[in-house]
């Protein structure tokens, strides 16, 4: 589905990724691992073009998403994200929030839309939070208005950058289970996160990055007994101890 | 001390004057917030032609007195472009391109404000660059400079009395008229200020009211 050749980002003059390949799959759940300062995130933004990368190659569905008749919006409305901070509309409700790109970008007339949005919310469990305001949630919640934001779009593979790093703990469960369902439905996702158990149980693919690129690519069964490199055994040593 | 007896005389002469205050204010404000806002967002873009346009003008509008700026308005422009002005198109135009000025640093602070999370959530669910600034950064950029902004109308509106020096015929002027031909100064300028604090107050309670239905300062 997504193909990334030969990716560089440099930011000033630092290297942020240095010569990234890699594929992704159709209903693949990847969980991208790694230290801070790996490349991670910006990795991720590349592939929705929230970054623009600094040369290489990213094709979506065989065309080059950097060619300059390539429709940049089209792929962001298949490829949904999720975001550490949330970004929710803070001046919308939650209902509104949920609605906005239905109406603004697929044109759907508003009554649709709502209840497009409303069922989406269902599916988070927060069907009764439809008229509040984000502000009034807890983190917890305000993720999952953002996962049924994304998810609203009917996107075809969803992007979530450290979805639950901002979160108190108790509220990390709830988020990670609304995940574990997509991943079960059969979404294609691409997460970057800290969370090791989420990792093992939900991924089919484990990428663990270091320095600005890809050092292991493997199943989550052979990554978390029998990791290949030195790198990801001193990472994985420090979340056992 | 006091001659109430020209108080009736005055009082209507000040009432012609604000009608002259309030057209010139209104406009010149409205004027004054369009080139503010193009002027402050184009500051925060990444073009760096019109965004060192946008500085250059706020630098030449703030750096002069407002009453240079009229008299340079009224006096010089339309010598040197070999055009006539009106007295009254002189001073909406001063106190509009003034006002921007002012306006468009307001806009700007405001516009960064918005975290940048709400472009990136916009752009991620497919919305346009003009989705993004109509539907999620100009409203709570609205919202977070509604103080600044009605602190500089109320400027603004003060600033009009400046412009009895071109002869526009608003409030400051028709009292100062009547006050140099009937010697009634303490009674022409007390009045004159009385009107201004009302004026002034009137506003303030709306812009009050405004704010409290925006919920500035709740979060």
């Amino acid at each position: 589905m997504i193909q990334v050749c030969s990716l560089k980002k440099q930011f000033n003059n630092i290297m942020v990724l240095d010569d990234v390949n890699i594929d992704f799959n159709t209903k693949e759940v990847t969980c991208i691992l790694g230290p801070s300062g790996a490349g991670k995130s910006t990795f991720l933004r590349c592939l929705n073009l929230l970054e623009e990368p600094t040369a290489g190659k990213i094709l979506y569905n065989g065309k080059n998403t950097l060619d300059e008749n390539f429709d940049v919006r089209q792929l962001r409305e298949d490829v949904g994200m999720v975001f550490q901070h949330f970004n929710l509309f803070p001046l919308k409700s939650v209902v509104e929030n949920v609605m906005l790109a239905l109406v603004l970008v697929k044109k759907m007339p508003k009554k649709m839309a709502r209840e497009k949005a409303l069922e989406m919310l269902k599916k988070v469990g927060l069907s009764d939070k439809a008229d509040v305001m984000p502000h009034t949630l807890s983190g917890g919640q305000q993720q999952r208005v953002a996962i049924a934001r994304a998810l609203a779009m009917e996107p075809k593979m969803l992007l979530f950058d450290e979805p639950t790093s901002a979160l108190d703990p108790e509220l990390v469960g709830d988020v990670l289970a609304v995940m574990r369902n997509l991943a079960k439905e059969g979404m294609t996702m691409i997460v970057v996160t800290h969370e090791m158990g989420f990792a093992k149980e939900v991924a089919d693919r484990i990428l663990f990055m270091a320095d600005g690129n890809v050092v292991e690519d493997a199943s989550p069964d052979v990554f978390f007994t029998n990791p290949n490199t030195q790198r990801a055994q001193a990472f994985l040593s420090r979340f056992i101890a | 001390m006091f001659d109430w007896s020209s108080i009736p005389i005055v009082f209507p002469k000040i009432v012609d004057g604000l009608q002259m205050t309030i057209l010139i204010a209104v406009l010149g404000i409205l004027a004054g917030f369009i080139i503010g806002v193009c002027a402050g967002y184009v500051r925060t873009t990444k073009s760096k032609a019109l965004s060192s346009i946008a500085a250059f003008y706020v630098w030449i509008i703030r750096s002069t007195p407002i009453i240079v700026q009229a008299l340079y308005i009224y006096f010089v422009i339309p010598r040197m472009l070999d055009i006539s002005f009106n007295r009254e198109i002189a001073g909406i135009l001063c106190i509009s391109i003034n006002a921007s000025a002012y306006i468009s640093e307001i806009v700007r602070g405001a516009l960064n404000e918005v975290p940048k999370g709400q472009w990136e959530a916009g752009y991620s669910l497919g919305m346009n660059k003009f989705q993004i600034l109509f539907h999620l950064i100009f409203p709570p950029a609205f919202k977070s400079m509604l103080p600044a902004l009605g602190n500089q109308f109320i400027i603004t509106i003060k600033d009009t009395a400046i412009l009895t020096v071109i002869g526009v015929a608003e409030m400051t002027y028709q009292a100062g008229q009547y006050a140099a031909t009937s010697f009634n100064l303490v009674e022409s300028y007390t009045l004159l200020a009385l009107f201004y604090l009302v004026v002034i107050s009137i506003l303030t309670i709306v812009l009050s009211a405004l704010e409290r239905k925006m919920g500035v300062d709740r979060r």
